[in-house]
């Protein structure tokens, strides 16, 4: 017994005072953190549902697991919207809010808010300006899921995929695609 | 490596005689993955840095306490918790950083690179020393990482620092993708390798 | 069919050692030799997928119900992660150390350093890190097939690379590329091959 005191002591001690630090250090930033993340989410989603007005108060409801924001224009009038999504990437998951019309007829915008794609490729899902494949979703029916083509796109439902990075594309594409065929139909009628 | 050595001489040698990456070949999971653009390569170095002295600071400190057959542990230990720090710092601070490299922070833990000097010269040295040894080390893997990002970030994207430098209508149509691919790392690695050998080799002839 | 998925996938498509540099010191330091490669690999392969198997047990039947009960939050404790991987990982490694060490001194002589190196191998911290980020990979079986292919997929570049290198003592390379230099120009030309995988398994 006193060997195996005499051996681990140590090892014991410092396990219980890292713990410590860990614990205090998560604690001092993880309000940082929540705040960093829910800024990130807020941009998102006024990006994919411009018509929203910050001040107007946002409902959230879970529809089949995935969380959903209703977002209220100026005048109180449905805005859009915003449902949160996230499936397999490259390497990490790909994040992605997705703004859907009042009606849920129209997709409003798509924007990746967090992936781990190839930086100078699969970023390109990016919703920033140079990037035009995010932007293709813009104002698309939501009716018929969508289909990923090499050349231009011949009809409303293909999304032109990133040249080099024809996975991210797809990734990024069957988030949507998701979307679409899951949780619009399930969007509370007002 | 001599005893004797000073603080600057052990400070001067992590940079350039024993720079991890490009001479000992510690630490290339991070240089090979990270450095296809110039900013991941800055922070994974600055992360780096940091971590590679919190370790060498505690295991001198700890030098004559720590038991021969435990010392993986806690060396180990000491790097999870840090890296972890400085995983929750970039998140706070670094938030923008910390999404676009998030998933290689926690392999800062297993880079052979920490644990080596750890093992190296923490174990046997004061404070002093294993310090600027650190110092040193971090600087010489920062440096390597930013040499191998710029090579990188250039031929493959046309860019520095995410500034067009390349006409983009070239780049657009002709870029090097296969210089931000994974094949790309290795290649530039083996040259820049190659290259560092043939200069060391001359420098040595020369003096 | 799944598990065929997620096997080809990690194997071929994201090999760790190619697509994901993980696990390259190794790579590079154990690759001389074709039965020493092959050994590193079987080694590599054992604990990660006991690595696998573990830290998904932590992770989903530990951490997360504790901290559910404690915070209401079963993130709360995630802090811990990184700490209590590589703790599982080193137990391991040392638990194959002595089985080797034990029952095939031969090995365990001629793997030599390399072998406490392991727990530093970033193919199994990686890998677990991996199996607990992606979607897929959330239940446990999907998780122990992953953790097995990374392990094999490990396994078949190393030796394909001491295969190569072996052959490269009888060439001239160029004095400087020598050593270092060389082998990273033909893992370069590997990795280029294994792009050649994208697609399978989708």
């Amino acid at each position: 017994m006193k060997k195996f005191i005499d051996e681990s002591w140590l090892v014991l001690t410092m396990g219980i005072a890292f713990a410590a630090l860990l614990a205090g250090a998560q604690t001092t930033w993880q309000g940082k953190i929540r705040e960093n993340q829910a800024k990130a989410l807020n941009l998102a989603v006024a990006e994919v549902v411009p018509a929203m007005d910050a001040e107007q108060e946002r409902e959230t409801l879970d529809i089949d697991g995935n969380t959903v924001f209703k977002c209220r224009a100026a005048d109180g009038s449905l805005a859009g919207w915003a449902v949160q999504a996230s499936g397999g990437g490259f390497i990490d998951k790909i994040n992605v809010v997705v703004g859907i019309s009042p009606d849920g007829s129209e997709i409003i915008g798509v924007k990746v808010v967090s992936h781990l794609e190839t930086p100078g490729l699969g970023n390109k899902i990016e919703r920033v300006e140079g990037n035009p494949f995010p932007y293709q979703f813009d104002g698309k029916s939501t009716a018929t899921p969508f289909a990923l083509t090499k050349q231009t796109p011949a009809t409303d439902s293909e999304i032109q995929a990133i040249t080099g990075a024809t996975y991210s594309s797809q990734y990024t594409m069957d988030i949507v695609n998701d979307v679409l065929t899951r949780i619009v139909p399930q969007l509370p009628k007002e | 490596m001599a005893a004797e050595t000073g603080n600057l001489e052990q400070f001067k040698t992590g940079i350039l005689d024993n720079n991890p990456v490009l001479v000992q070949l510690l630490g290339m999971c991070p240089a090979l993955a990270v450095t296809n653009s110039v900013e991941n390569a800055l922070v994974m170095g600055g992360a780096a840095t940091f971590v590679v002295v919190m370790s060498n600071l505690i295991t001198s400190l700890l030098r004559n306490l720590i038991k021969p057959h435990v010392r993986i542990l806690i060396f180990t230990l000491t790097i999870a918790t840090f890296v972890t720090i400085a995983d929750l710092f970039l998140k706070a601070y670094l938030f923008k950083v910390s999404q676009a490299i998030g998933a290689f922070i926690p392999l800062i833990i297993v880079n052979c690179m920490i644990i080596c000097r750890a093992e190296v010269v923490a174990i046997k040295n004061g404070v002093g020393k294993s310090l600027a040894d650190a110092f040193g080390i971090g600087i010489g893997f920062t440096l390597s990482l930013l040499t191998l990002g710029i090579i990188r970030e250039i031929l493959g994207s046309g860019t520095f620092l995410n500034y067009q430098v390349l006409p983009k209508t070239v780049w657009d149509t002709h870029a090097w993708i296969i210089m931000i691919l994974p094949p790309g790392a290795f290649l530039t690695l083996g040259v820049v390798v190659g290259v560092v050998n043939y200069m060391r080799e001359r420098g040595k002839v020369g003096a | 069919m799944e598990f065929i998925a997620i096997l080809l996938s990690v194997v071929l498509v994201n090999n760790l050692v190619f697509q994901g540099f993980l696990g390259i010191c190794p790579f590079l330091g154990v690759s001389r030799k074709v039965d020493m490669a092959f050994g590193m690999g079987c080694a590599v392969t054992f604990v990660i997928t006991m690595a696998g198997a573990i830290t998904w047990i932590i992770m989903h039947l530990i951490l997360h119900p504790i901290a559910g009960n404690m915070f209401g939050d079963k993130l709360a404790l995630n802090f811990l992660q990184y700490v209590a991987f590589i703790m599982v990982i080193a137990s391991m490694v040392q638990l194959v150390e002595m089985y080797l060490k034990k029952f095939f001194p031969p090995l365990y002589t001629s793997l030599g350093v390399f072998l406490p190196l392991i727990t530093t191998n970033c193919a199994i911290l990686g890998a677990c890190l991996y199996i607990y980020m992606k979607p897929e990979t959330q239940s446990f079986l999907n998780a122990l097939t992953y953790a097995f292919g990374g392990g094999i997929g490990f396994m078949i570049a190393i030796v394909i690379m001491a295969g190569i290198r072996e052959h490269l003592l009888f060439s001239d390379v160029p004095k400087p590329f020598r050593g270092a230099g060389i082998t990273l120009l033909v893992a370069g030309i590997l990795a280029l091959a294994f792009t050649g995988f994208t697609g399978i398994g989708k």
